[in-house]
């Protein structure tokens, strides 16, 4: 770090009081933009720097004792590559971005209809017709501008895919259908990365970490799309599904625990939550 | 006393009314118990009893939790 940058952030940083008692050095997002500004650098990377001068970034303040200041920083640094941005997908970007993500490469060739209002996070009525890509530009803009989003207008193949988890530590699965999934899971498997995938059918769903190599949903779940197409995707199990989807690639890339191996199947009507080893 | 049943997504209109503690004959087997259901073999992709994933041939016994899990990839 330039003894500048230090410098400012430390000049920048004020001292308030702190949710778990006393206080400390905190930075405010006007303060994060105007030094990234200046700098030259992403905001999610001055926000890093920050954290490791035990200065906290005020957007991070209520998240320390749910994620330390090492966990926060490594989620800052981090480089995700996230497939859909439909309904789980919408869902996992905005969790993606209040947590502070570093980088994420999104991609969705689609654009939003209006059978997309029911469930899908990003989809709004002056917004029908739009990119879902250029939507999920629009919310990072709005919701964390710190954060590093590449996107691209496209569905992609076997043959992108590769090429579109180059340089990720992680691969996110919020694609619709079976038909792909299969294709990423390999291609993450090939990349060498984890994959954190999921899905759902009306009330039901399922979350899995696949390390590669190893079996997962899309192994044992066929090719023919499934139960959706009948059901449909109700928004809490959506949300239900993207919430675990999002809180196991907080697992992964901080190094905790992870679903690695099982796959948590839940159905909400039944109240059933279980955990299969695969 | 008999098993747990759980049936996902599209399967839930098999679930018999006694799901919760449906009788199983000896030897019952996944593939008897989702005949015996009415639910097409290949609309079951997933089964586990007892929270491991099973297959067609494994055997039920009283007591057991089992699941079946159709095709889902919905997003």
């Amino acid at each position: 770090m330039s003894a500048s940058l230090e410098d400012s952030i430390r000049g920048l940083a004020h001292s308030r009081a702190l949710p778990w008692g006393g206080s400390g050095p905190v930075l405010d997002v006007r303060d994060v933009a105007e030094l990234a500004k200046k700098h030259a650098l992403p905001g999610h990377e001055v926000e890093a720097l920050a954290l490791e001068l035990d200065v906290t970034p005020v957007r991070y303040l209520r998240n320390r004792q749910s994620i330390s200041r090492k966990d926060q920083t490594r989620l800052l640094r981090a480089s995700i590559a996230l497939v859909g941005l439909g309904g789980l997908g919408g869902s996992l970007l905005e969790q993606f971005l209040r947590l502070g993500i570093g980088r994420m490469r999104a991609a969705d060739g689609d654009r939003f209809e209006t059978s997309n209002l029911n469930r899908q996070a990003l989809s709004t009525l002056d917004g029908l017709g739009r990119e879902k890509v250029r939507a999920a530009r629009l919310r990072a803009d709005t919701v964390n501008p710190s954060i590093t989003l590449e996107t691209r207008t496209e569905y992609l193949t076997p043959e992108t895919l590769p090429g579109f988890l180059d340089g990720c530590s992680l691969a996110v699965d919020a694609l619709g259908g079976l038909t792909m999934r299969g294709h990423l899971q390999e291609a993450a498997a090939r990349t060498g990365i984890p994959l954190v995938t999921g899905a759902l059918a009306g009330w039901s769903g399922y979350v899995a970490v696949v390390m590669p190599g190893q079996v997962g949903p899309a192994d044992l779940m066929g090719m023919d799309n499934g139960g959706e197409e009948k059901l449909g995707c109700p928004a809490p199990a959506v949300n239900m599904v993207a919430s675990l989807m999002a809180s196991e690639v907080i697992n992964v890339l901080t190094g905790a625990p992870t679903l690695n191996g099982r796959m948590l199947v839940m159905d909400l009507r039944s109240h059933t939550f279980e955990t299969i080893s695969l | 006393m008999g098993i747990e049943l759980k049936c996902f997504a599209t399967l839930r209109e098999y679930l018999p009314e006694n799901g919760d503690d449906y009788p199983v004959e000896p030897g019952e087997t996944i593939r008897s118990l989702v005949a015996k259901l009415g639910i097409p073999e290949k609309d079951v992709t997933i089964t586990f009893i007892n929270a491991l994933r099973s297959d067609l041939d494994s055997e039920i016994k009283d007591g057991d939790r089992v699941g079946l899990f159709p095709p889902v990839g919905g997003g």
